[in-house]
C-alpha cells in the first residue's frame, strides 16, 4: 500500500502532520470511496489548492509528476508556509490599520491602532422642544417649537496625556462654543482642564444636558454658574470614591455662562468636593453621594455679564436688577448638594445661596439669595436610575415587536428666594419676583438607549412681581421634547 | 484672587516638571538578524555609559525587514538611532529631511562598523551538491530568499547574484534569465530575513537559505541546530555594509542627542568591534579584534556595491524601484 510509505526525507512528526493536513486541507469534496487515495491523486488535489491559493507554480512545475511522498511533503508545508505569512500581514495590517467603529450607543469612533492612545469621537445631542404656555393671560408668552439644542462634539484623546472635546451649539440664531477644552492628564487625581466647561457648583447643572430628569433646569439651578472659561484641577481618589474639582475661572455670572472675554478683570475661584464613600459596595447606601461646592470672586461693574436675572423652568424671566445696580465686590456662593439613587428610585436635591455684593449711588449691601430643589423619579418599567439617566432600556422600542422602552415618571420641587434687602432700591418689586416656588411633573419615554420623548408639566408661583404689590400670575407650561443622544 | 492664580500656576508647574522626570530612553530601529547583536549591545553600552555618567540607559530596539523599518521611521516611528542593512535605506529616511543627507560621512567607514556578505546554507551533506550561484537554477530546487522589495538582506542576495551573473555571463539577457529561473525555485518570499531562516530552518523548507553570514554561522551555532547545516562559501559574493546613523529630527525632539552618538560610537571600539565578530559580522577594523575571533570568516572574493553597481541610488533605481529589474524577473503568481 502506498499509503504506507514513509516520507523519504521527513521526520515521523512531519509524516503525522502530513497525513493530518491532507486530511484536513484536502478535503475536497469527492466522491465516496473504501480505498485510500493514491499518491496520484493525493498529487492531484495539491495541485488543485496550489492553483487555487496562487503562487505555487514553481514548486508544483518541479514536482508536480514526481509522485513522491517527499515533494508532496514539500509542498504542502510551502503552502502551509505561505498561509502562516498570509495571517502575520493580516495581523500586521489589523495592527497598523486604525479602527473606525459605528455604533448607536457609542457614535462614530476613529481609534489610533494599538496601544489606541489616539481616539476621536464624533457624538451629537439633539434636542426638539415643543413650549406651550397655559392661562398667560396677564404675562402672556409665546408657545413655539424650537430647536433646544444641536450640538454635535468632537472629543478624544492624542495621547495618554491629552484629553479633548469641542462642542458646537448650533440650536440659536447663530452658532457658539459650548465646550472646548484640553485635559492634561497627569494622573486620575491629577488633570489639568483648560478651555470653557461647566463650572463644578450646581449638582443639576453638572448633569449632561440630555440626562437631566426635565426639560429645563430647577430654580436652584439659576443660582450656580454654567459654562465658565478657566483653568481647573479636577480629579478622584480613594477608588473614586471622593472626587474634586478646583479651578479659576473668568467669573460666570448666575444661571448662565460666561462671556468670551473676562467682563470685570476679576478671576473667580471655585471648587467641588463629592463623595460616594459607598460606590464600591453593593448594599443601600451604595447609590449614595454628598458634597460641598462653593465659589467666590469679586464682580464689578453692571450688565447682564456681571448682575444675574433669574429664570422659571418655563424660561421666563421674573427677576432681574435695576439698570442702575453695579456689583460692587465679593461674589460667593455655596451649595451643599446629594444625590440617592436606588434600582428604579432616585432623587437628586441641592441648596445654593449665592450672594453680592452691590451698590446705587453712595448705598450699598450684601445679597444673598437663596434656592432649593429636590427632584425625584422612578422607573416604571424597572430598569436603573441614575445620575445619567435611564442608560439602556431592557426592552428597546421596535415597530411592531413586544419592546416599548422604559418609562420613568420625575418630579421636582423647588423655592428661590430674593433678598429682603433688594426691595425697593435695587429692585422693584411691582415688576419682579421676590420669591418663586416650583413643582413639576414629567414623563420620560426612553424608546431607545438614543431616543427620548419627554413630557413636563411645571407650574410655578409668585411672592410679588405684579403692580401694586401684588403676586404675579402663575406660570402654567406644558413642555415637549424629542432627544437623539449617541 | 490674583495670588489664588499664581499658586494654581505654580502647582501646575510642578506637576508637570515632576512627570516628565524620567530615565533616557533610546530606541533602534533595526533590521532582521541583528536582534542577538543589539540585544548584547545594548547590556554592555548601557553598563557603560550608567558607569561614565550616571545615566540610565533604556534602550529598546525593533527589528524587522530593512525597507519596512525604514518606512516605518519615514511614517513616524521616533528612531533616535537607525542601524539598517543598506544605505539606501538610510537614504530613504534623509529624503524625508529626517537627517542630513550626507549623512554618511558622520562616522568611519562611511558609517558602516561592521560587514558581511552572503553565503549559502544547505542542509548536512550538502544533499543538492549546490556549490556555487550557478547550482540554484537547477530543476526542483527549493531557493529560500526573502523580498527584495522589503528586505536589506534580500536586496543583497540579489545583487551577490547579479554580481556572480553578470561575471559569468556577461550578456545582459542572459543575466537576466538567470536571476528569473533563481526566483523561480523561490517558493516562499518572506519579508525579512529572520522570516526566511524560519522558513528553511524551522519549516524545513527548500534545499538552499541565501543568507547573511552572521545569520548562518548564528544557525550553525544554534544548539537545536548543530550537525544539520552546512555553509557553502560561493566564489563570489558581494560586501554587504550595514551603515549606522542618528535621526537628527527625533534625538533633538526627545533630547538624546548626545546619548545616541555615543552609542554608535561605542560599536567603533575595541569592544563594539569584538562583539560584532562575536555575532558574525566583520569588524569594520579587524585589527582591533583578536585574531582568533576572526578565524571563523573564510576569504571570500567580494564585489563592492560601488564597483559593481555604481552605489546604492543606482542599484535601487535600476533593480528594485517599481518597474525595475525585479519587477520583470520576479512576478507573483
Amino acid at each position: 500500500m502506498q499509503t504506507r510509505v514513509r516520507l523519504a526525507n521527513a521526520t515521523p512528526a512531519a509524516t503525522t502532520w502530513l497525513w493530518g493536513a491532507l486530511a484536513c486541507a484536502l478535503a475536497l469534496p469527492a466522491p465516496a470511496q473504501t480505498a485510500p487515495p493514491t499518491v496520484e491523486e493525493l498529487a492531484q488535489r495539491l495541485r488543485a489548492i496550489e492553483q487555487r491559493l496562487g503562487g505555487g507554480e514553481a514548486v508544483a512545475d518541479a514536482a508536480a509528476d514526481s509522485g513522491n511522498l517527499a515533494d508532496l511533503d514539500q509542498r504542502l508545508r510551502v503552502i502551509e508556509r505561505r498561509l502562516e505569512l498570509q495571517a502575520e500581514e493580516s495581523a500586521a495590517k489589523a495592527a497598523s490599520t486604525p479602527t473606525l467603529t459605528l455604533s448607536a450607543s457609542k457614535g462614530l469612533a476613529v481609534k489610533s491602532p494599538p496601544p489606541g492612545d489616539v481616539e476621536l469621537k464624533f457624538k451629537a445631542l439633539v434636542q426638539a422642544d415643543g413650549r406651550f404656555f397655559i392661562g398667560d393671560d396677564t404675562v402672556p408668552q409665546n408657545d413655539t417649537f424650537l430647536f433646544r439644542r444641536i450640538m454635535p462634539t468632537i472629543e478624544g484623546s492624542w495621547g495618554s496625556l491629552v484629553g479633548f472635546r469641542l462642542t458646537p451649539e448650533f440650536a440659536g440664531d447663530s452658532a457658539t462654543i459650548a465646550d472646548a477644552y484640553l485635559d492634561l492628564k497627569f494622573d486620575p487625581r491629577a488633570t489639568v482642564r483648560i478651555g470653557k466647561f461647566k463650572s463644578p457648583v450646581g449638582l443639576e447643572r453638572l448633569q449632561s444636558s440630555g440626562s437631566t430628569a426635565l426639560i429645563e433646569l430647577g430654580l436652584a439651578s439659576e443660582l450656580t454658574p454654567n459654562r465658565d472659561l478657566g483653568v481647573q484641577l479636577q480629579g478622584e481618589f480613594a477608588q473614586s470614591t471622593v472626587s474634586y474639582a478646583l479651578g479659576v475661572y473668568n467669573g460666570a455670572v448666575d444661571g448662565r455662562d460666561s462671556p468670551t472675554v473676562n467682563p470685570d478683570n476679576d478671576f473667580e475661584l471655585a471648587g467641588r468636593l463629592f463623595f460616594e464613600p459607598w460606590k464600591n459596595h453593593s448594599n443601600a447606601l451604595s447609590g449614595l453621594g454628598f458634597g460641598l461646592a462653593g465659589s467666590r470672586g469679586d464682580k464689578q461693574g453692571s450688565g447682564n455679564n456681571v448682575l444675574p436675572r433669574y429664570r422659571t423652568p418655563g424660561q421666563t424671566q421674573f427677576f432681574n436688577y435695576r439698570g442702575a445696580a453695579l456689583a460692587d465686590g465679593a461674589h460667593t456662593r455655596w451649595s451643599p448638594q446629594a444625590w440617592y439613587y436606588r434600582n428604579a428610585f432616585g432623587v437628586l436635591g441641592e441648596y445654593v445661596s449665592s450672594s453680592q455684593q452691590v451698590r446705587i449711588g453712595a448705598a450699598a449691601d450684601e445679597l444673598d439669595h437663596r434656592a432649593w430643589q429636590v427632584t425625584t423619579g422612578y422607573v416604571l418599567t424597572g430598569e436603573d436610575a441614575g445620575y445619567k439617566g435611564v442608560a439602556r432600556p431592557n426592552h428597546p422600542f421596535t415597530v411592531g415587536g413586544a419592546g416599548w422602552g422604559a418609562f420613568e415618571l420625575v418630579a421636582r420641587y423647588g423655592r428661590l428666594e430674593i433678598d429682603d434687602a433688594a426691595f425697593p432700591r435695587y429692585a422693584d418689586r411691582n415688576a419682579v419676583a421676590a420669591a418663586a416656588r416650583s413643582w413639576g411633573l414629567g414623563l420620560n419615554w426612553y424608546l431607545t438607549g438614543n431616543l427620548k420623548l419627554v413630557a413636563n408639566y411645571t407650574q410655578t408661583e409668585f411672592e410679588g412681581g405684579a403692580a401694586a404689590g401684588r403676586d404675579r400670575e402663575d406660570e402654567k407650561a406644558f413642555f415637549t421634547r424629542a432627544q437623539l443622544a449617541f | 484672587m490674583k495670588t489664588s492664580f499664581r499658586l494654581m500656576l505654580l502647582g501646575l508647574a510642578l506637576a508637570a516638571a515632576s512627570a516628565s522626570a524620567k530615565d533616557v530612553e533610546l530606541l533602534n530601529v533595526s533590521y532582521d538578524p541583528t536582534r542577538e547583536f543589539y540585544a548584547e549591545v545594548n547590556q554592555v553600552f548601557a553598563a557603560q555609559w550608567k558607569q561614565q555618567t550616571g545615566e540610565t540607559l533604556n534602550l529598546r530596539a525593533s527589528h524587522g525587514g530593512s525597507g519596512k523599518q525604514a518606512r516605518s521611521v519615514v511614517d513616524g516611528l521616533e528612531a533616535d538611532v537607525v542601524t539598517l542593512a543598506l544605505a539606501g535605506d538610510i537614504d530613504t529616511i534623509a529624503n524625508a529631511k529626517q537627517l542630513p543627507a550626507n549623512w554618511q560621512t558622520r562616522l568611519p567607514h562611511q558609517s558602516s562598523p561592521y560587514t558581511s556578505t552572503i553565503v549559502f546554507l544547505v542542509r548536512k551533506g550538502n544533499p543538492k551538491r549546490i556549490k556555487d550561484w550557478g547550482d540554484l537554477t537547477q530543476a526542483g530546487l527549493g531557493v529560500i530568499t526573502p523580498n527584495p522589495k522589503t528586505s536589506g538582506g534580500a536586496r543583497w542576495n540579489y545583487l551577490a547574484a547579479w554580481a556572480w551573473a553578470s561575471t559569468k555571463y556577461r550578456d545582459g539577457d542572459k543575466v537576466v534569465d538567470y536571476l528569473t529561473q533563481l526566483f523561480k525555485n523561490v517558493p516562499v518570499l518572506d519579508t525579512g530575513a529572520r522570516g526566511s531562516t524560519t522558513t528553511f530552518v524551522d519549516r524545513g523548507i527548500g534545499d538552499v537559505l541565501l543568507a547573511w553570514e552572521n545569520e548562518a554561522l548564528l544557525t550553525l551555532e544554534q544548539p537545536a541546530n548543530r550537525g544539520k547545516y552546512e555553509i557553502v562559501v560561493p566564489s563570489l559574493s558581494i560586501k554587504a555594509e550595514p551603515p549606522v546613523a542618528w535621526i537628527d529630527k527625533n534625538v533633538d525632539k526627545h533630547g538624546t542627542r548626545k546619548q545616541a552618538e555615543a552609542y554608535l560610537r561605542f560599536l567603533y571600539t575595541p569592544e563594539g568591534q569584538r562583539l560584532a565578530a562575536k555575532h558574525g559580522y566583520r569588524p569594520a577594523e579587524p585589527d582591533k579584534v583578536p585574531a582568533a575571533e576572526l578565524a571563523k570568516f573564510p576569504a571570500v572574493k567580494q564585489v563592492t556595491i560601488d564597483s559593481a553597481f555604481g552605489g546604492w541610488k543606482k542599484a535601487q533605481a535600476a533593480h528594485f524601484s517599481d518597474g525595475g529589474f525585479f519587477d520583470k524577473i520576479y512576478l507573483p503568481k
